[in-house]
């Protein structure tokens, strides 16, 4: 017969601060979820109610196709918004990473300034920008763009740094050691390291920015939102469906125009 | 002159010119920035743009009051902004939990290495593709048109634009789990669910909680937002003020804003690298 | 003992992968099988315990039928039957405990197996298990935090975790380095040794071959061509195994 194990009594202990984590950890998971229902007033009812009403209220919305010509002009302004403010905070973005990639800036105050500010201007959601410069740059595409631009620029910016600082150091090296500066060390040593990488985050970040252009108009910065907006306040619901339809082609035809372009990158 | 002095007198005389696909490839990328700088020329000028001095009266009645707003806040109005912000933190909370519950098991549908091959995979993957492509601010309108303004309704669009975004992510982190661990329980005698607990779920666990986390970060930055149109959240006494051009309060629930998201994705990101 | 009978196995792809394999193995012997990849090896191990299972004939296992068993009995026979895999096969981010329990899945009830909820005799023999491969230390550490050679000594003992009467071995030292390999295969003989177990073990290497087994059975495209003792096993019978002179192949002599 096969051997039987050993007096279970030697059987080690689990070492007790695993357990301990694990049962912390669910434990407050579970609270922060209770908190939060309680708070909000949220129950796991209004789950399936509110899934009913979204379905009987989406059944109501037959798309009304004689609006379709209305739709392609500030759908044009849509993606002229989202194209301008991603040109636009590319630009912007190119300088300003590598200010903030610890390899091409060893000047502490200068990367600790201009990470902390693209930190902060992350942390604004595009939408946000345009609620706060649609006041102030005047109701219009303006604002949109302005959005977008600042937006993208800290998205870029951020992504761009990460790449730029997992480059080789090898061709740096090789690069300052014939003599040349900041500046060329990242023309000749870094740019082509880096500029696939990029390109495919730019054509990202311009999907996002379509998939925000099309909603920034709710705040009257511009664009196809605008227009939603104000077919929903007159209850127009079949020209609500024409525009909602109209985004999703749109936002997917954007998205595998970018999956194609950044295919051909590599 | 230089034709008759010798080729190697002269290093520029003996330069080779590039081969044709590498010349090809340099017109084609001019090309492509010529036409982008263009566009966006075109652009810029058919864009129905405000005059100078309206953007000058603009920047000077409003920007300059909400910049003077970040250096001297409006404290009175913090509990306000503290309360909307800590609703706004428990609306991401749910949503997120939503999204990533009902994600679970719609995500190993969509994996097509697991149940029913591509039978699933396919249809699933679409409409989860198709669920992300709705923002959800937009869902958010019609929750609110649907069931009324309020919080709920925000909980619900974030939970399902999140079911979307970590149901395509979920399935690709299983269909790129380590198949070999599956037939190490099959060959000791367990069958199909006792593989599932003992291997797969093992496997995707650490990464499923690092993307829900990481769609947390931005469902917190989305739910600030859904209160523009009135689904909950610190969106709201924020729209309010701004349509009254009370700056000063802006910037007091901007300041808070920004604390809050920072300091939570710096928290998040910290799990997040231990989880991995 | 285990009987292969006019086995015979062909992937959905057309490729046919075993052309009538009839082989008898007594209780208790140590084979090793050895061949170029794609000669078998690894199909053949794997009719066993139905992991493939066959297009036509059968395997036996002392008097029962692999071919003939449904569902639940082919779960039991597998319970019966350890494994041993070339990449380890271990649930990485799982405990080494973990990775060993998973040995008594086939012998706890489905409920507990689902919630992990092992008995103290299931848990002694992990432990006891992982004792004999010379780790116990390492039960509540992760798994991907071991050596190769320490991970291939928890893939053992999750399979002696299950007290087999059978093992397979499917090239388990394919990703060690020369002495670990030596060691993992002493610990292998020397278990089957102990407790008696009929074992299978694929092989690259001819001179590990010749060390360890006590029969030694060749494979090219999907039939044997070989089976003798480690003696008969000359040079010669090595080339006519792999079809071409052995010196010019090192890699197949995995010398230390």
């Amino acid at each position: 017969m096969l051997p039987e194990p050993a007096a279970t009594s030697q059987i080690p202990e689990r070492p007790a601060g695993q357990r301990k984590v694990a049962a912390a950890t669910l434990a407050t998971f579970v609270a922060l979820f209770l908190v939060s229902a309680w708070q909000t007033g949220f129950s796991v009812g209004d789950l399936a109610t509110g899934t009913g009403d979204f379905f009987r209220f989406f059944g109501r919305m037959v798309p009304d196709w004689s609006y379709l010509p209305k739709v392609w002009g500030p759908i044009l302004e849509t993606i002229q918004i989202a194209y301008l403010g991603t040109l636009f905070g590319t630009a912007l973005a190119l300088p300003l990473l590598f200010l903030a990639s610890a390899n091409t800036t060893t000047d502490r105050v200068t990367l600790a300034v201009s990470r902390s500010v693209l930190t902060v201007l992350r942390s604004i959601p595009d939408l946000l920008y345009a609620a706060l410069l649609a006041p102030i740059l005047a109701i219009g595409p303006l604002p949109g763009v302005v959005a977008l631009t600042l937006f993208s620029m800290a998205v870029l910016a951020k992504l761009g740094s990460e790449t730029v600082e997992a480059a080789d150091p090898g061709p740096m090296e090789a690069v300052r050691a014939t003599g040349a500066g900041r500046n060329r060390v990242i023309v000749y040593a870094v740019v082509p390291q880096v500029a696939a990488t990029m390109t495919s985050y730019i054509l990202y970040v311009f999907e996002i920015n379509v998939r925000a252009s099309v909603i920034i108009g709710l705040v009257g910065a511009g664009g196809i939102g605008q227009d939603l907006l104000a077919r929903l306040n007159f209850f127009a619901y079949g020209d609500v469906s024409t525009i909602i339809v109209v985004i999703f082609v749109l936002v997917l035809a954007i998205d595998a125009l970018s999956v194609w372009a950044r295919s051909k990158l590599i | 002159m230089r034709d008759a002095a010798p080729a190697n007198a002269s290093p520029a005389a003996s330069v080779p010119t590039p081969p044709p696909q590498v010349r090809r490839a340099n017109v084609a990328r001019a090309g492509l920035v010529v036409t982008i700088l263009l566009l966006a020329v075109v652009t810029v000028i058919t864009l129905d743009l405000p005059s100078l001095e309206r953007v000058a009266r603009g920047l000077k009645n409003n920007a300059v009051p909400l910049l003077r707003g970040f250096v001297q806040p409006r404290w009175e109005i913090a509990p306000l902004a503290f309360s909307s912000m800590a609703e706004t933190f428990f609306m991401a909370v749910i949503g997120t939990t939503i999204g990533a519950i009902l994600a679970f098991p719609l995500s190993f549908l969509a994996a097509g290495n697991l149940l029913g091959g591509t039978r699933f995979a396919v249809p699933g993957k679409t409409v989860l593709v198709a669920i992300r492509t709705f923002p959800e601010i937009l869902l958010a309108i019609i929750f609110v048109a649907a069931t009324g303004p309020g919080p709920t309704a925000g909980i619900m669009a974030m939970g399902i634009h999140s079911i979307g975004f970590l149901g395509k992510i979920f399935a690709d982190v299983i269909e790129g789990i380590d198949p070999g661990p599956n037939e190490a329980i099959r060959a000791a005698g367990g069958g199909a669910l006792l593989v599932f607990v003992w291997s797969v779920v093992p496997q995707v666990l650490p990464e499923f909680a690092s993307n829900v986390l990481y769609r947390f970060e931005i469902n917190l930055r989305a739910a600030t937002v859904l209160g523009l149109v009135g689904a909950g959240g610190i969106g709201l006494p924020l729209i309010q003020r701004l349509q009254f051009r009370r700056w000063e309060e802006v910037s007091m629930l901007l300041i808070v804003i920004v604390a809050f998201v920072i300091v939570v994705d710096a928290l998040s990101g910290r799990i997040r690298r231990r989880l991995v | 003992m285990i009987e292969f009978r006019d086995l015979e196995v062909t992937y959905p792809n057309g490729f046919k992968a075993l052309k009538g394999i009839d082989l008898t193995i007594p209780k208790g012997q140590f084979v090793v099988i050895v061949g170029l990849s794609g000669a078998g090896k690894s199909t053949l191990i794997r009719t066993v315990n139905h992991l493939v299972p066959p297009s036509k004939g059968d395997v036996v296992i002392d008097g029962r039928s692999v071919g003939g068993a449904n569902r639940s009995e082919l779960r039991r026979i597998r319970s019966k039957i350890g494994m041993i895999f070339q990449t380890f096969n271990l649930v990485k981010r799982s405990s080494v405990l973990r990775n060993v329990l998973a040995g008594r899945l086939g012998h706890v009830s489905p409920l507990r197996g689902l919630l992990g909820l092992f008995s103290k005799h299931d848990l002694g023999l992990a432990h006891e298990s992982l004792r004999r491969v010379g780790i116990p230390e390492k039960a509540w550490q992760r798994a991907d935090a071991l050596s190769g050679g320490q991970q291939q000594r928890v893939g053992i003992a999750r399979a002696l975790a299950q007290q087999p009467e059978v093992m397979l071995a499917d090239e388990p030292v394919a990703s060690l380095d020369p002495p670990t390999s030596h060691a993992v295969m002493s610990d292998l003989k020397r278990i089957s040794r102990e407790d008696g177990i009929t074992t299978l073990v694929n092989l690259h290497f001819i001179d590990m071959a010749r060390e360890y087994a006590d029969r030694i059975v060749g494979m090219r495209d999907g039939v044997i061509v070989f089976d003798g003792t480690p003696d008969e096993a000359t040079d010669q019978a090595f080339e006519d195994i792999y079809g071409r002179p052995i010196d010019e192949e090192k890699d197949l002599r995995g010398a230390a």
